[in-house]
């Protein structure tokens, strides 16, 4: 099978500056990816790099991804628009609408669909503002399948959720894995969390990638080994 | 009012059918300002585009006669603005752009974009004042127009009006859902494959060319008002997007037709009373949702 994104040697980085080199990763599909490090480190550059929101400044950043899934940061997103749950999720579809083409009665059957999926039917009408910060984020990953991806990408998405919400966050992205086979490669800062669910991890720090076995790579003595200070610091927040 | 309705309708038809028209229209641009926390440029915009018609005020005589007029001899063109309204348009434009140009460039740079607006506004201001001074017309004329006297709008203005507003809308109509999109997560809109640029290039250009044209026409009041408090209005009571836009220009139009019929009932001056009736819808939509509020 294709991979979905191959980097080799990929260097990223902003207004000349280089965050990351040398980087040399593939994600294939089904995989579960947890990227990883303290903050600054590049994390959000790599993510940037395979979203193809930042170009890479050497060496080549391939994506065979036939769809891609995004879940940004709740928190980029204003409140000031008065959209409803079912307007966000919609969003969707937009790639394939043009001109004045509204969403065809499929496409509404199956935002319906997703929002079941993530447990949001009933708030399809509400305002997407007034959510928790844990239905906001499964209405956004409920957009990101409405694009009928083979890959999702999540952008911290059990940040600033309380336990409970981080638990239902993360059994829905298990069950997407391993029921539907939609790769997922989620950024966070913890740890926990990354041990618990993905079966590869990337370590971003230091503007390099290690890769490895979570429950290796992301315990406290894998940490030290490979990054010292910087690893207990992350696990320590 | 002395006038019967179809006296008045022959006399200011042209202007009554701007204001409705322009309170249809611009809520709508004003309700993506608003959400996208731009709505001074509402307020700054039509100040450069006066700036630059006091400009093209400022000029006229070196225009008449190193470029020329399209056969406009010079007193004409100083004392009849209807007759000169293309040129007063072009440097209309050309200040609007400029300025958005100008505080587009600035945006990506330190510092915050309130500030930039608020010193935007206060040059613009200033200069239309200078531009003024140095007009041959007299500073009088030239602060009547840009003042804007809406009950002044004849054929040729609305006509201008009419066309700006009307391509405004229907690109807003076709694109509503991808400037939505643009706003509200742009790199959700590039990870679709969205073209984010020119979309938001669409949007700046759809709002300098509404801003040029109703300063020249409805004047910069009546653009002002329609730009930022409809919006405003309509995001207290709108419980989605597309309710918000229905809301906004529904408000936009009751506010323009009240202010039109309180002018003419009263002899009122027509602009600021449409101003001042989309206020008072503002300070209703503002009592209804506290008291839904209170009730939830």
């Amino acid at each position: 099978m294709t991979a979905l994104f191959v980097l080799d040697g990929a260097a990223f980085g902003y207004g000349g500056r280089t965050v990351l080199s040398g980087v040399t990763l593939r994600v294939e599909p089904g995989a579960f990816v947890g990227l990883v490090g303290p903050n600054g480190a590049g994390k959000t550059t790599l993510f940037r790099g395979l979203l193809g929101l930042v170009r890479p400044m050497g060496g080549t950043a391939v994506r065979h991804a036939r769809a891609i899934g995004y879940v940004p940061q709740r928190e980029t997103l204003d409140v000031l628009f008065p959209l409803t749950v079912r307007e966000v999720v919609e969003m969707g579809c937009y790639s394939r609408l043009r001109g004045l083409r509204g969403l065809r009665a499929e496409e509404r059957a199956l935002a319906l669909t997703v929002l079941e999926r993530v447990g949001l039917a009933a708030h399809a009408r509400e305002p997407f503002s007034s959510l928790s910060g844990g239905q906001r984020q499964r209405a956004l990953i409920a957009r990101a399948l409405l694009v009928q991806p083979d890959v999702l990408l999540l952008d911290e998405p059990t940040s600033g959720v309380d336990r409970p919400a981080q638990r239902a966050i993360l059994d829905l992205l298990l069950e997407l894995n391993r029921r539907d086979g939609i790769a997922i490669l989620l950024v966070s800062h913890e740890l926990a969390l990354v041990r618990e669910a993905v079966r590869e991890a990337w370590w971003v720090a230091d503007g390099r990638v290690e890769r490895g076995e979570p429950r290796e790579l992301l315990s406290p003595q894998g940490l030290d080994r490979l990054f010292g200070a910087a690893g207990e610091r992350l696990e320590r927040s | 009012m002395d006038l019967e309705w179809s006296q008045v309708l022959e006399l200011f038809g042209f202007a009554i059918a701007a204001a409705l028209l322009a309170g249809l229209v611009c809520p709508l641009i004003g309700c993506f300002l608003y959400v996208r926390r731009t709505s001074f440029y509402g307020i700054v915009l039509p100040q450069f585009a006066a700036a630059g018609v006091a400009f093209g005020f400022a000029v006229l005589p070196w225009w008449a006669e190193h470029v020329g007029l399209g056969g406009l001899d010079l007193d004409t063109a100083l004392s009849d603005t209807h007759a000169a309204a293309n040129y007063h348009l072009a440097w209309a434009s050309t200040f609007t752009f400029g300025g958005l140009f100008v505080l587009s460039a600035l945006s990506s740079g330190k510092g915050s974009e309130a500030g930039r607006l608020a010193s935007g506004f206060a040059l613009a201001g200033a200069l239309a004042i200078l531009f003024t001074h140095w007009s041959p017309a007299g500073e009088n004329f030239v602060n009547e127009m840009l003042r804007g006297e809406i009950l002044a709008v004849g054929q040729h203005d609305f006509e201008t009006l009419a066309v700006a507003l009307l391509a405004a809308l229907g690109a807003i109509v076709v694109f509503h859902r991808d400037f939505v999109l643009v706003s509200f997560d742009r790199e959700m809109a590039i990870v679709l494959g969205k073209p984010v640029r020119a979309l938001e290039f669409s949007f700046l250009l759809i709002t300098g060319a509404i801003v040029s044209v109703g300063a020249m026409t409805v004047g910069p009041i009546v653009l002002f008002g329609m730009l930022v408090i409809p919006p405003l209005a309509a995001r207290m009571l709108a419980r989605s997007m597309l309710g918000y836009f229905a809301l906004a220009s529904t408000i936009g139009v009751l506010s323009a037709a009240a202010g039109v019929w309180a002018s003419l009932r009263w002899n009122l001056p027509m602009a600021p009373a449409i101003v001042v009736a989309a206020g008072a819808v503002l300070l209703l939509a503002a009592a209804f949702a506290r008291l839904s509020r209170g009730r939830s």
